[in-house]
C-alpha cells in the first residue's frame, strides 16, 4: 500500500503555520462543539468564507476545518456530561451515563475518561483512514461519468435510509439542494437558470450564503425559540483525572466503538448520531449484565464518545476518494474544497496529495492538541457554557454578515442568505434537517454534469447507465438500501401482529 | 386526535402545499429555459424537469403522511422571532452607506435587547461587538469591511 502521501501530509501539517491553524481550529472547534446552541457545521460554516478570504492555501484551510470538526466532537460531551444537553447530535448518547456520573460529583472524572476515549476514537479513526483512502481512490479511479452519476443515486439513496426517522422529509431535501444547484449559468449551453435576471445569481448560488444561511441564520432563530428552556451546568467537577481503573475497565468497549464509528462513518449519510448510537446499544447488549447503563456506567461513556470521534474520521473517506460526503459536516468540507476549483473524487489523491495527505495528517497531530488542550483545560471549555444568549447570538449574526460580504463584497448576498435563512427556519419548524439539502447542492452539479456526459458519449442512449459491472453493482446496492428499511418495518409490523393475535 | 397532532399535520400539510406549490413553479420556469443549442443530447431543460417531477411526488407523500414537526411560536415570542430578521434587513441597508461599525452596532444592540438583556448590557455588549469585530477583520485580518460615510 502507498502511503507516500501520509508522509507528505505530514510535512505539510507539521509546519509551523499549520501547527498554528490547527490548534486554533480545535480551540475554536471544541468550544463550539460545547456550546448546545452551536454544531460543528456552524462552526465551518462561520469560519470558511473567512478563511479563504484571508488567503489562506486549500490544505491549512482543510486542515482549520477538519481541526474544528473533530474539536467539535471532542467539546459536544462537555454540555453533555455538565448540563444534560448535548453540544451536537454525536453527543446525545454521551449524556446518558456522563449526566449521571457528573451528579455523583465525578464530572471532571468523566469529562477527563470521555476525553481519552475521544482520543482513541479519533486516532483509530485516522488510521482507518490513512489505510482505506487509498484502497477506495484506486478502486473508484476506474469510474467514468455513468458510474459517478450511479454512485451519486447511491448516496442519496443511503440518505433517504439512514438519515432520521423521516425519509420523505431526507428526499425532499436532497431534491431541494439538487434544485438550487442548477441556478445560474448552464456550462454546457450557455442557458440562463432560474436567474430572474438577477447577474449575481449567474454563478449560481454560492455555497457560502446557502451554508451560513440555512445553518447560521436559523440557529439564532431557533435559539431564540428554546432560549426560556433553564439548564443548570454542574459546577462542582471533583477530580479532574480518570482512574486507572476505569480506563482499563472500558478498553473493550472504546475499541470495540471505534471500530463501530469508523465503519458507520464511513457510509455516506450516517453521522456521529447513528454511530453512537449504534455503539451504546451494542455495549449496552454486550456488557449490562447489572443494569448500570444510564445510572453512571463508564463504558456507556466511553463507547458513544469513540464511536464520535471515529465517525467524524471515518466520514473523511467517501469525500476524499469519491468526492461523496459522509456527513453533513463533510459536505460543507466537500464544498470548500470546491471553493478552491479543487474536485474531490479519486483523483485527488493523485492530483493534489498535499492537500489529502495534510488533512490525514492533521487529524492525527490534532488529535494529540485535542487531548493536551482538553484534559488540562476541560475547566475553561466548561465556562463557555456560562455565555448568555443575548451576547453570543449577535455574535453568530455578525460572523455570519462578514463572512458572506468578505467573500463577495455585495448586500445583495446578505440579502440571499437572509432569505435562505428564513426559509431554513420554516423547514426546521415543519422536521426537515438541513444536512441533505446541503449535500443535494454539494451533488447537484456533478450529478447533473456526469448524467450529461454520460449520455453525450453514448449519443443519448439510457442504457449506458447500466452497462458496466460497477454501475449494476451500484444500482443493486442502492435499491438494496432503498427498500430494504420498508421491507423490515413490514416484517417488525406484521410480527408484531402475529404475537398480538397469539396472545 | 390531541390538538398537538392535529396542529403537526396541520403544517405538515401546508408545508407539503407550498413545497408542491414550489415545484410546480419551478417545473414552469423549468420548461422556459430559453437556449440555442446544446451540445449533449439532454440539454439544460430535461434535469430541472425530472427535479420538478421527484419533488411533486415526494410532496405527495408529504401530504399523506406529513411526519413530526414544531409548533410555531405565537404571541409575543413570534413578534421577538420575526424582529430578528427585521432588524438583519435595517443593519443590512445600513452596512454601505452607514459603514460596518455603526450597522453591526444597530445589529447586536437589538438583537441583545430581543434576547432579554438589560439596556445597559445591551449596549455595552454592542459597543463591544462593533469594536471587536471591527479590528479583528478590518485590521488584523485585513478584511475588506466598508468603512462608511462617517470613517470615510
Amino acid at each position: 500500500m502507498n502511503l507516500e502521501y501520509l508522509w507528505q501530509g505530514f510535512a505539510v501539517a507539521l509546519t509551523w503555520q499549520n501547527l498554528l491553524i490547527g490548534f486554533i481550529g480545535c480551540f475554536i472547534g471544541t468550544m463550539v462543539g460545547a456550546l448546545p446552541a452551536i454544531g460543528p457545521i456552524n462552526g465551518i460554516a462561520l469560519l470558511l468564507p473567512i478563511a479563504y478570504t484571508m488567503g489562506l492555501p486549500a490544505e491549512s484551510t482543510m486542515i482549520l476545518l477538519a481541526a474544528i470538526y473533530c474539536g467539535a466532537e471532542y467539546g459536544g460531551r462537555i454540555s453533555s456530561i455538565l448540563l444534560n444537553v448535548p453540544g451536537d447530535a454525536g453527543a446525545v448518547m454521551t449524556a446518558l451515563d456522563g449526566y449521571p456520573l457528573a451528579r455523583q460529583g465525578r464530572a471532571g472524572e468523566a469529562l477527563a475518561l470521555s476525553g481519552i476515549s475521544s482520543f482513541v476514537g479519533g486516532i483509530l479513526g485516522s488510521i482507518g483512514l490513512a489505510l482505506f483512502a487509498p484502497l477506495l481512490s484506486g478502486l473508484a479511479i476506474g469510474f467514468g461519468p455513468a458510474e459517478y452519476f450511479v454512485l451519486m443515486v447511491f448516496a442519496f439513496a443511503t440518505l433517504g435510509s439512514m438519515v432520521g426517522s423521516q425519509p420523505v422529509k431526507t428526499l425532499i431535501g436532497c431534491t431541494l439542494g439538487l434544485m438550487l444547484a442548477t441556478v445560474g449559468i448552464d456550462a454546457t449551453s450557455g442557458a440562463y437558470r432560474f436567474t430572474f435576471g438577477e447577474p449575481e445569481l449567474g454563478d449560481g448560488i454560492e455555497f457560502v450564503i446557502l451554508v451560513i444561511g440555512l445553518f447560521s441564520i436559523s440557529e439564532a432563530l431557533i435559539i431564540l425559540e428554546h432560549q426560556g428552556r433553564g439548564f443548570t451546568v454542574i459546577r462542582d467537577l471533583g477530580r479532574m483525572t480518570a482512574r486507572m481503573s476505569d480506563i482499563i475497565f472500558c478498553t473493550a468497549a472504546t475499541l470495540r466503538s471505534s471500530v463501530i464509528g469508523f465503519v458507520v462513518g464511513v457510509l455516506p449519510g450516517t453521522g456521529a448520531s447513528v454511530s453512537s448510537a449504534i455503539a451504546y446499544t451494542t455495549e449496552k447488549r454486550l456488557s449490562d449484565t447489572e443494569g448500570t447503563f444510564g445510572k453512571g456506567d463508564v463504558r456507556g461513556l466511553a463507547a458513544p464518545e469513540a464511536a464520535n470521534n471515529a465517525t467524524a474520521c471515518g466520514a473523511f473517506v467517501p469525500m476524499l476518494t469519491l468526492g461523496v460526503p459522509g456527513s453533513g459536516t463533510t459536505a460543507v468540507m466537500l464544498g470548500a474544497l470546491m471553493l478552491y476549483n479543487i474536485q474531490p473524487g479519486p483523483m485527488l489523491l493523485v492530483e493534489r496529495p498535499e492537500v489529502v495527505g495534510g488533512l490525514v495528517a492533521s487529524l492525527f497531530v490534532g488529535n494529540l492538541i485535542l487531548l493536551a488542550l482538553n484534559l488540562p483545560l476541560v475547566n475553561i471549555f466548561a465556562r463557555v457554557l456560562t455565555v448568555p444568549n443575548w451576547l453570543l447570538v449577535p455574535g453568530i449574526l455578525v460572523l455570519s454578515i462578514v463572512g458572506v460580504y468578505s467573500t463577495h463584497a455585495s448586500v445583495f448576498s446578505i440579502y440571499l442568505m437572509l432569505g435562505i435563512g428564513i426559509v431554513g427556519w420554516l423547514l426546521r419548524k415543519a422536521g426537515f434537517d438541513m444536512a441533505p439539502i446541503i449535500l443535494g447542492f454539494v451533488l447537484g452539479r456533478v450529478m447533473e454534469v456526469n448524467l450529461r456526459n454520460a449520455l453525450a458519449i453514448s449519443g443519448g442512449d439510457i442504457s449506458i447507465l447500466f452497462e458496466s459491472t460497477i454501475s449494476i453493482v451500484l444500482w443493486i446496492m442502492a435499491a438494496t438500501i432503498a427498500v430494504l428499511p420498508a421491507l423490515l418495518a413490514h416484517r417488525a409490523r406484521k410480527r408484531i401482529k402475529e404475537a398480538a393475535l397469539s396472545a | 386526535m390531541s390538538d398537538n397532532t392535529r396542529t403537526t399535520l396541520l403544517i405538515g400539510r401546508i408545508g407539503a402545499l407550498c413545497l408542491l406549490g414550489f415545484a410546480a413553479a419551478y417545473g414552469i420556469a423549468a420548461s422556459r429555459i430559453d437556449y440555442a443549442f446544446s451540445s449533449d443530447p439532454l440539454g439544460p431543460r430535461v434535469v430541472p424537469l425530472i427535479l420538478a417531477a421527484i419533488l411533486c411526488l415526494l410532496c405527495l407523500l408529504y401530504l399523506r403522511s406529513p411526519g413530526t414537526a414544531e409548533r410555531f411560536p405565537t404571541g409575543p415570542l413570534l413578534w421577538r422571532v420575526l424582529a430578528v430578521p427585521v432588524l438583519l434587513v435595517i443593519s443590512v441597508a445600513l452596512f454601505e452607506p452607514a459603514g460596518f461599525a455603526p450597522s453591526i452596532f444597530v445589529l447586536t444592540f437589538g438583537t441583545a435587547l430581543i434576547f432579554g438583556a438589560p439596556v445597559t448590557k445591551a449596549l455595552f455588549g454592542a459597543i463591544g461587538h462593533a469594536a471587536l469585530w471591527w479590528f479583528t477583520f478590518a485590521w488584523l485580518l485585513e478584511v475588506y469591511l466598508p468603512a462608511g460615510a462617517l470613517f470615510d
